[in-house]
């Protein structure tokens, strides 16, 4: 458990969110902002008060036709995924882990799931954001239309600023129809070029036995692509939790080549430059030595594992800071945040 | 508020000790090939593709980052203000000079800079220089099966740089998402001339998404002087379909079907009679001349699926009263078809000697609402409108055709304006969907959101761009909830 808290603050609405970052914020204190905890369970435990989204709850708005959904941030991503599937729709963001998550907490980790090749990242899936920040102010960023660049685009900022910028307290999801047929195919053994070879694949991840592809499409097309590319019919890859290892895709081979090296299991999303491992401590940092060198992160979902979770590669930059500063003055959204 | 008053005003204005020194040091920088300093040199820049207007106090034609960076630099010493431009084919005036306080900024314009730096093949992206045009940057994807997905009308004309800017838009959005989707880093030079790397390539961003602030952040953030494009596999096969039907409120509701069929189609353009007639004349592209308004529909990616979508559109158009479907027999029918609807606006300079071109969007389901109100409110200001509408998406484009010599011609045109953009919002919808806020929407940024969400978007900006020197006076309406949202904001000339 991530969690030992000192004091766990459950708002119900967002006049309580803001009343409890500017009461902390008056006396000098910090927040930690928690989903289901699907990720912060897996980080170090910290010391500052939760504010927990589990009573951000509920479906505002479906509207099918518009392809859109408005819901508050602690609402749960499966529950979501079956009210939507109702209508023959969905929102490709995925959950990471068994654990469940909320949709306040993947918009803002922003980790990706194996079908974001296909699907595009959990960032251009936000229309329109509502938060408050940590000077306490409550703001709305984007709108319910699938095109909108009226003002800045802050729906992309707060997606992955991991809590630090603002408490996000709702969230428009822009949707597509379910997929109409959907199914994993598999070589024999791991061929990092199969992803090259293929019209846009839905997912494609390649672990030490083989590369699995997961087709979103027409069967015929499915059917022969994956004969085209000389791929059966298979289950799911499993993926390690340990950690990820993110490079840029260009250096995705580089990073392949050190992980080969060290003890770890290892599943790679080829093309999108994203690495899952189990492995022990030492193999972990090793890792993490090894996808800073090629301009990465790793982060380390597993608090046994002795490690920080996030590294060098996740320091924020000059411009960052002034960015963080200006929403959150005076640091109450921890600001250690980076370097946990 | 008429045409040619505005560069006379202005003209003889006397300089001041620091604009003629900035001016003596840019020379330096830039030669004088470089540097437009003259009434004529500075005229072409007075505006971009809008009405709005405004004198610069020159104009700055950097061929590299480099020098870029020293004409920045220079400004800051000087504390005269810069407005960054390309091709200058934007709608909203983000590229019009104007300052607060009636100081004349520097336009500095990106259109030199214009290199496809490196086209990486294996990895599927493009580096670019902000003045390499849209188009360009397809034809070379293309030779290697590659597309760039973003395809706004003004592609052929618009630059890469200038799309960053306002985050644009195009006919694939609906599937492939707008501009922001497809940038993977910005390079991002701020007022001291230091370029910022914001970068986006991971799968898992490691820090904030600077990147996607800036994309959409119209010059007021800095000059975007490189970017890095995501490139697409180009679809092994389309389908295109041309729909006719007889009332707007019938392609409207084949529109709302469409979406929410099982496979969304990658394009789902509309076009009303008037706009139909008028191409029709000008680029022959085979549309049904006794529809009311036709639908463009397109799908992509591999056959089965493509004629999967086909021929569900055809039914559900058939269902919803179209008395023509049409699919594209090979890629000369599909060009032809497409040309149509990108020459909408050279055909209306053949028509009328001005148009005013809005942007606005409203929720799918709203669409007909919008469109019958748009022909209302034409009726009212006896106006010509003829609309084009990214229907999938929403975001209608009313054409205002008229002749400004006419006398009280622009009040009626900026009144139709404001009632359409009012309209959008009473509809749940917004101001601007792909062209940006520049200078003529940013009163209505009140109207949309509240005095909490623009101070956090105002902070946000100043942290980004704390000297204020980056095209000034955009975006942001300088007072909040006061007063009447205005088409043209007080300083601007039409």
């Amino acid at each position: 458990m991530g969690v030992n808290a000192t004091s766990y603050l459950e708002p119900t609405g967002t006049d309580e969110v803001v009343d409890a970052v500017t009461r902390t914020r008056g006396r000098a204190g910090t927040l930690e902002i928690r989903g289901a905890g699907s990720v912060l369970d897996r980080l170090p435990a910290g010391e500052a008060p939760v504010l927990s989204t589990a009573r951000l709850t509920g479906i505002v708005d479906h509207a099918p036709a518009d392809l859109t959904v408005t819901v508050r941030a602690g609402t749960r991503l499966d529950e979501l995924r079956e009210r939507l599937a109702e209508h023959g729709q969905e929102c490709p963001i995925e959950p990471i882990g068994e654990h469940g998550a909320t949709v306040g907490g993947r918009l803002a980790t922003a980790l990706a799931g194996p079908r974001q090749l296909g699907a595009g990242r959990v960032r251009d899936w936000l229309l329109r954001v509502r938060f408050v920040t940590g000077a306490g102010t409550p703001a709305t960023a984007g709108g319910v239309t699938v095109k909108d660049v009226t003002g800045f685009d802050l729906c992309r900022l707060l997606t992955g600023s991991w809590g630090t910028l603002g408490v996000i307290t709702e969230a428009t999801l822009k949707l597509r129809p379910i997929p109409a047929h959907r199914a994993w195919y598999a070589s024999d053994t791991p061929r990092h070029d199969v992803a090259s070879q293929l019209y846009r694949p839905a997912a494609v991840v390649s672990t030490t036995e083989r590369t699995h592809v997961l087709f979103e499409d027409h069967p015929d097309d499915a059917g022969a692509q994956a004969a085209a590319a000389d791929l059966s019919p298979a289950e799911p890859p499993a993926l390690p939790a340990s950690a990820r290892a993110v490079v840029d895709p260009a250096r995705l081979a580089a990073l392949r080549a050190d992980l080969a090296e060290l003890d770890l299991t290892v599943a790679i999303h080829d093309q999108l430059g994203l690495c899952h491992l189990d492995g022990q401590a030492d193999a972990l940092a090793a890792a993490r030595a090894a996808a800073e060198r090629h301009g990465g992160a790793l982060l380390v979902l597993d608090p046994s594992a002795g490690l920080p979770a996030f590294g060098r590669g996740h320091a924020p930059t000059a411009l960052a800071g002034r960015v963080s500063a200006a929403l959150d003055p005076d640091d109450v959204l921890a600001p250690w945040r980076w370097q946990r | 508020m008429t045409g040619g008053v505005g560069p006379l005003a202005t003209a003889g204005r006397e300089l001041t000790g620091p604009e003629t020194s900035l001016l003596a040091r840019l020379e330096g920088i830039l030669g004088g090939d470089g540097l437009r300093t003259g009434h004529l040199g500075r005229a072409t820049y007075r505006r971009d593709a809008s009405f709005l207007n405004a004198d610069p106090l020159a104009v700055a034609l950097p061929r590299t980052v480099e020098q870029t960076a020293q004409v920045l630099r220079a400004c800051r010493d000087h504390g005269i203000p810069f407005t960054p431009r390309a091709a200058g084919t934007g709608l909203a005036g983000g590229a019009t000079p104007t300052g607060e306080a009636g100081v004349r900024p520097v336009v500095v314009s990106v259109a030199r800079m214009d290199r496809l730096r490196q086209l990486d093949v294996p990895n599927r992206r493009a580096w670019v220089e902000p003045g390499l045009v849209n188009a360009r940057l397809g034809k070379a994807a293309a030779t290697h099966g590659l597309r760039f997905a973003p395809d706004p009308a003004s592609q052929i004309a618009a630059t890469l740089g200038g799309n960053v800017a306002t985050n644009a838009g195009g006919i694939h959005v609906l599937t492939y998402g707008v501009m922001s989707q497809h940038v993977l880093a910005v390079e991002l030079m701020d007022a001291d001339g230091v370029v910022h790397v914001l970068d986006g390539a991971r799968a898992e961003q490691a820090g904030l998404d600077l990147r996607g602030v800036t994309v959409g952040g119209e010059g007021t953030l800095g000059i975007v002087v490189g970017a890095c494009l995501r490139l697409l596999p180009s679809p092994p096969a389309v389908g295109t379909l041309l729909a006719g039907f007889p009332s707007l409120d019938a392609a409207a509701a084949a529109v709302g079907a469409l979406v929410v069929s099982d496979r969304l189609p990658d394009a789902v353009e509309l076009m009303d009679a008037r706009a139909v007639s008028l191409v029709e004349g000008y680029a022959q592209a085979g549309y049904p001349q006794d529809a009311a308004a036709v639908l463009l529909l397109e799908y992509e990616g591999l056959p089965a699926g493509v004629d999967a979508g086909v021929v569900t559109a055809d039914h559900l158009a058939r269902e919803h009263g179209a008395t023509s479907v049409v699919r594209a027999d090979g890629p000369d029918q599909r060009a032809r078809i497409w040309k149509g609807r990108k020459a909408v606006a050279g055909a209306i300079a053949k028509r009328a000697p001005d148009f005013y071109l809005q942007d606005v969007v409203v929720p799918r389901s709203r669409l007909g609402e919008m469109l019958d109100a748009v022909v209302a409110i034409g009726e009212r200001e006896r106006l010509e409108i003829l609309t084009v509408v990214h229907a999938g998406d929403g975001n209608l484009h009313p054409f205002v055709l008229f002749d400004r010599r006419e006398e009280g011609m622009i009040d009626r045109v900026f009144a139709a304006g404001h009632d359409i953009v009012a309209t959008a919002l009473s509809l749940d919808g917004t101001v601007t969907g792909e062209h940006g806020v520049g200078i003529e929407k940013r009163d209505f940024l009140g109207e949309v959101f509240d005095a909490d969400d623009l101070a956090v978007q105002r902070a946000v900006r100043d942290a980004i761009e704390p000297s204020g020197l980056a095209n000034p006076d955009k975006v942001l309406p300088t007072t909040v909830g006061c007063g009447e949202a205005r088409m043209v904001p007080e300083g601007a000339w039409v």
